[in-house]
């Protein structure tokens, strides 16, 4: 299982990042998406498959459990997540009415 | 230990103030009540200080679940006092925004924005907790994001997308180095994770967990390879979010460095040190020199803050108990000196049509200011600059002394240097805005009286006058502030009793 997750958390990474270094920002911004899923992926593979059973229930009485906290935490970090992304997006929305383009090297009338 | 009450006072009393503030239809009742709720945070923190001072750490446990299990907010000196200084300069900030003339601070959702951006700065200064802190730093972000984006600077968007992008790839390298830090050792408690740290062999993903934080918090304090975003965001942001920000936020990196410094990884103490040194030392020319050059003012005091946090990286970097206590009186000034140097060029900026803080637009507009602006604004310019009476020269003297006696002498005549730079920049756009008549080039100017009122800079400058004069109490409090982070127990069993009394029975069995 954990070659399996970190084959998959390598793979993310590298979409992620590759998207993120693309001119056109909405493919930029889906690149942060992706980039955060990795992480959440990450912290996932750090506890969760330790253990057999869910926690706090009555199946927990004789086996191992898993650990809830890094589940806690991936809610906290995809409510997060989630929060900056459709704020990035709304961002790029309006910067696209603004200035007719979603080119970041053409978003750039901020000079020295 | 009890829980203390106004540990969370502090950081809650402005979420609570930014949900009323949305409730009210006015805008000015609004922002009077966003001031009115930072004032109580700086008061609360003032009382959590000296309650530092008095008693020792203060504690306040989320739920009652006993550490090393629930979230834990720890307050050392070392948070008491990063908090205080946010707090004061947020309040400070919340005055200006009273009498600001912009149209970004009248909108209906600016109070609580700003309001939500205290309660994660002082929130990240006071968890005691490694993912708080995260979710905490995330929360100034994205509040200080959407406040940018409003701004009255048409560019201010292409700011925050940029922030948004690059601060936003910064926490999600935090929150890989925090989950780094789970996998290795199981807790998110930075006490616990200290102890850990301090016994046990230290595991590969510890040490990349370092690597990432470090960079996450240099990120956040603008440090030179890492400060491309800083000029930009502090230029088009609303005054008085820019004066915080400047002056305020980018300390969040300085609290992380020290932290970890002291705290987490005091065995690779040297290596962070040795970093901080260099990048420091190439923060301060570049940042003077950037500002020497630049058009704006507001972006030259934007600069002039990346050059500052150079030379309190370089009080970090030295380490010693003397060095350290510099750097904090360093930061503790300069968030003073810098907000109330922002604010002024706010006031300046606003008395033209166009809210331009371009150095050509500005020529001779202070003419038209009441008389004691551009003597404030001298005045400001000496301390950033280092020069007797002000507080930027004790802070600055005992900076240079605690180098002379590590003996580096390479660096303390490069930062001598550094600071001439400062010197120059101040005292010329003084001569540029204050001294000479307006020309062909100035901006159109708006109606006599049409002005955002220099109060809150006022106070600003009056406080780092008194500081300059009575330095004693600050350094005092900075002096027993290292002396308890040069103790990382201090902090451990102050979270974690159970420990501490452990270590006690071995203690008391031998």
């Amino acid at each position: 299982m954990e070659i399996i997750f970190s084959l998959a958390v390598g793979i993310i990474f590298g979409l992620g990042v590759f998207q993120m270094l693309r001119h056109d920002l909405i493919k930029a911004a889906m690149g942060f998406g992706i980039l955060f899923t990795g992480v959440n992926l990450f912290i996932l593979s750090v506890g969760a498959y330790d253990g057999v059973a869910p926690a706090y229930t009555t199946l927990a009485e004789n086996a191992q459990i898993s650990d809830p906290l890094v589940q806690a935490l991936i809610l906290t970090a995809v409510v997060i997540g989630f929060g900056s992304y459709s704020l990035l997006l709304a961002i790029i929305n309006v910067i696209s009415r603004r200035f007719k383009t979603i080119d970041s090297d053409e978003v750039d009338s901020l000079k020295n | 230990m009890e829980n203390n009450f106004f540990v969370l006072a502090v950081v809650f009393a402005p979420l609570i103030g930014a949900v009323v503030a949305l409730l009210v239809k006015d805008d000015l009742t609004s922002r009077w009540i966003g001031f009115g709720s930072s004032v109580l945070s700086a008061l609360a923190s003032i009382y959590v200080l000296v309650m530092n001072l008095n008693v020792g750490p203060q504690l306040y446990r989320m739920g009652g679940f006993e550490p090393p299990y629930g979230i834990v907010f720890t307050v050392d000196l070392l948070s008491a006092f990063f908090g205080l200084m946010a707090a004061v300069v947020m309040s400070l900030a919340f005055l200006y925004t009273v009498t600001c003339n912009d149209k970004a601070v009248k909108q209906r959702s600016f109070v609580s924005m700003f309001l939500c951006m205290q309660t994660g700065l002082i929130g990240a200064f006071y968890t005691g907790d490694i993912f708080t802190l995260f979710v905490f730093m995330e929360l100034m972000v994205l509040s200080s994001v959407g406040l940018t984006a409003i701004s009255d600077n048409k560019l201010g968007l292409e700011a925050a997308m940029k922030y948004i992008f690059i601060s936003g790839m910064g926490t999600l390298f935090l929150l890989l180095g925090i989950a780094a830090m789970y996998a290795s050792f199981g807790s998110l408690n930075m006490a616990d994770i200290a102890q850990q740290l301090g016994t046990d062999e230290r595991p590969f993903l510890a040490v990349a967990s370092e690597i990432m934080l470090l960079c996450a918090f240099l990120l956040k304090g603008a440090v030179f390879p890492f400060h491309f975003w800083q000029p930009d965001f502090h230029t088009t942001a609303p005054t008085p979010v820019s004066a915080v920000l400047s002056s305020v936020v980018v300390k969040i990196g300085i609290y992380g460095v020290i932290r970890m410094e002291t705290l987490l990884f005091v065995a690779e103490a040297n290596i962070i040190g040795n970093v901080v040194l260099i990048l420091g030392i190439i923060s301060i020319f570049f940042g003077g020199l950037a500002a020497l050059a630049t058009y704006n003012g507001k972006r030259m005091l934007a600069y002039s803050t990346f050059g500052q946090i150079g030379f309190i990286l370089l009080g970090i970097g030295w380490g010693t108990p003397l060095a350290l206590a510099a750097a904090l009186v360093y930061a503790f000034n300069h968030a003073f000196i810098k907000s109330a140097l922002l604010m002024l060029f706010g006031v300046v900026a606003s008395r033209t049509k166009e809210k331009t803080a371009a150095l050509v637009d500005t020529v001779g507009v202070g003419k038209s200011l009441p008389g004691y602006v551009g003597l404030v604004y001298l005045a400001g310019g000496l301390a950033l600059a280092g020069l007797p009476p002000m507080n930027g020269f004790m802070s600055k003297f005992a900076l240079m002394r605690s180098g002379v006696d590590t003996s580096s002498w390479w660096l303390v005549g490069l930062a001598i240097g550094g600071g001439l730079i400062t010197s120059m920049y101040m005292i010329r756009t003084w001569q540029s805005v204050f001294q000479r008549y307006p020309g062909e080039t100035t901006a159109k100017l708006k109606d006599e009286g049409m002005y955002d009122k220099p109060y809150a800079p006022a106070i600003l400058i009056g406080a780092c006058l008194v500081l300059g004069l009575f330095a004693q109490p600050l350094f005092d409090v900075a002096e027993r502030t290292v002396e308890q982070i040069s103790d990382p127990q201090i902090y451990i069993s102050a979270t974690n009793p159970q420990t501490a009394s452990a270590s006690l029975e071995i203690v008391e069995g031998e």
